[in-house]
């Protein structure tokens, strides 16, 4: 339901909001981060203005942090 | 020594993971190929979608904006009272002519009677205006002659066009000093003619032996007989042979606000009776 929404605000939201989302849902589910990017720039990256697709490049650093900060905190919780 | 079995732990692909945003990457995936091998059925599947968005982001926009500026917003606001206020006065007016105009023209039949009438406001009336005369926001420019005869609610004669010009006109009301109109009164209509005593008030004298009573209408020709107002007084000197009947007209002429005024053949008699062959 949290992904489907952060799928929803790429096309109803400004990115801002959507970034927002994508992060905040990525504490439960790492790979939303990614799968956003993707969406976003299949909806809207075109080459004449950027030669990167940078949402799809922002979601997957976004999706490493958010993986290795998972299992920092899991580690953490272990060590207890 | 048993061996306790521990699978190995994969941090980027662990069970909780695979879940929900694998799944959402395989249909993101999915769409990306759409787009890239099919764009025209990609497009054809995202433009009532686009078009929501975009709707939806218009009216956002104006929603938004129109709480941006709050000094904007409060003039808009003092702006709105003001034509509030000027429209809510606009509407009682309307409101009051309304009113006036239905008492004025009545039922359909009199509605159709003063179809041929000029309608006109009503500029000064007394005190405003001098006592007996009334001025009207018709002139000649909407074909009010002199001599024409005005009325109000109900088709009630009140007075005679006495003074036109381009703009506005004066009329002579029925009560003014020196205004004779020629009337009937009573159950069996007898003539009498009544005079202008001034202040509103007509007079009149007519033998004791004619029998009227307080509260008989009195009726002026016209298209018809129009009652022009009615007995509210009897002076009666038991030493003389007649009585004097005090006429108070049908309407309040301190307060009316709309006449008709129209051509009752005043001009066409005047020429028709000087015009006999009998006049000496």
């Amino acid at each position: 339901m949290c992904t489907f929404f952060a799928f929803l605000s790429v096309i109803f939201f400004p990115w801002q909001f959507s970034i927002l989302f994508a992060t905040v849902f990525s504490f439960t589910e790492p790979l939303v981060l990614l799968a956003v990017g993707i969406f976003a720039d299949t909806l809207y990256y075109t080459t004449s203005l950027h030669t990167v697709p940078f949402f799809t490049l922002y979601g997957a650093v976004g999706t490493i942090v958010a993986f290795v900060v998972r299992s920092r905190v899991r580690a953490s919780i272990m060590g207890r | 020594m048993k061996r306790t079995f521990l699978s190995k732990r994969n941090a980027f692909l662990s069970s909780a993971s695979i879940s929900w945003g694998v799944f959402a990457c395989v249909g993101v995936f999915f769409v990306l190929l759409v787009r890239l091998f099919a764009p025209n059925i990609f497009w054809y599947a995202f433009a009532p979608v686009f078009r929501v968005a975009d709707s939806l982001v218009i009216k956002s926009h104006i929603l938004y904006s129109s709480f941006g500026d709050t000094a904007a917003l409060a003039l808009k606001n003092e702006q709105l009272l003001n034509e509030n206020a000027a429209l809510v006065s606009e509407n009682n007016a309307l409101l009051v002519k309304v009113v006036s105009l239905s008492s004025l023209f009545g039922s359909l039949a009199t509605e159709r009677m003063n179809a041929s009438g000029i309608l006109t406001g009503v500029v000064a009336r007394p005190p405003e205006s001098p006592y007996d005369t009334l001025v009207l926001a018709g002139g000649m420019k909407d074909g009010i002659i002199s001599g024409m005869e005005v009325f109000g609610a109900g088709g009630v004669p009140i007075g005679v066009i006495s003074s036109v010009r381009t703009n506005f006109s004066q009329v002579t009301l029925f009560s003014a000093p020196n205004m004779v109109t020629h009337c009937w009164v009573g159950k069996a209509n007898l003539p009498l003619s009544i005079h202008g005593s001034g202040a509103g008030v007509m007079s009149a004298s007519i033998a004791r032996s004619a029998n009227i009573s307080v509260g008989d209408t009195v009726f002026a020709p016209g298209p018809g007989a129009l009652p022009i107002g009615s007995v509210t007084r009897i002076d009666s000197d038991p030493s003389a042979p007649e009585i004097v009947l005090r006429i108070v007209p049908t309407i309040n002429l301190f307060s009316i606000t709309w006449v008709v005024v129209r051509d009752t053949g005043t001009a066409f008699s005047n020429m028709f009776s000087s015009a006999t062959s009998t006049r000496p």
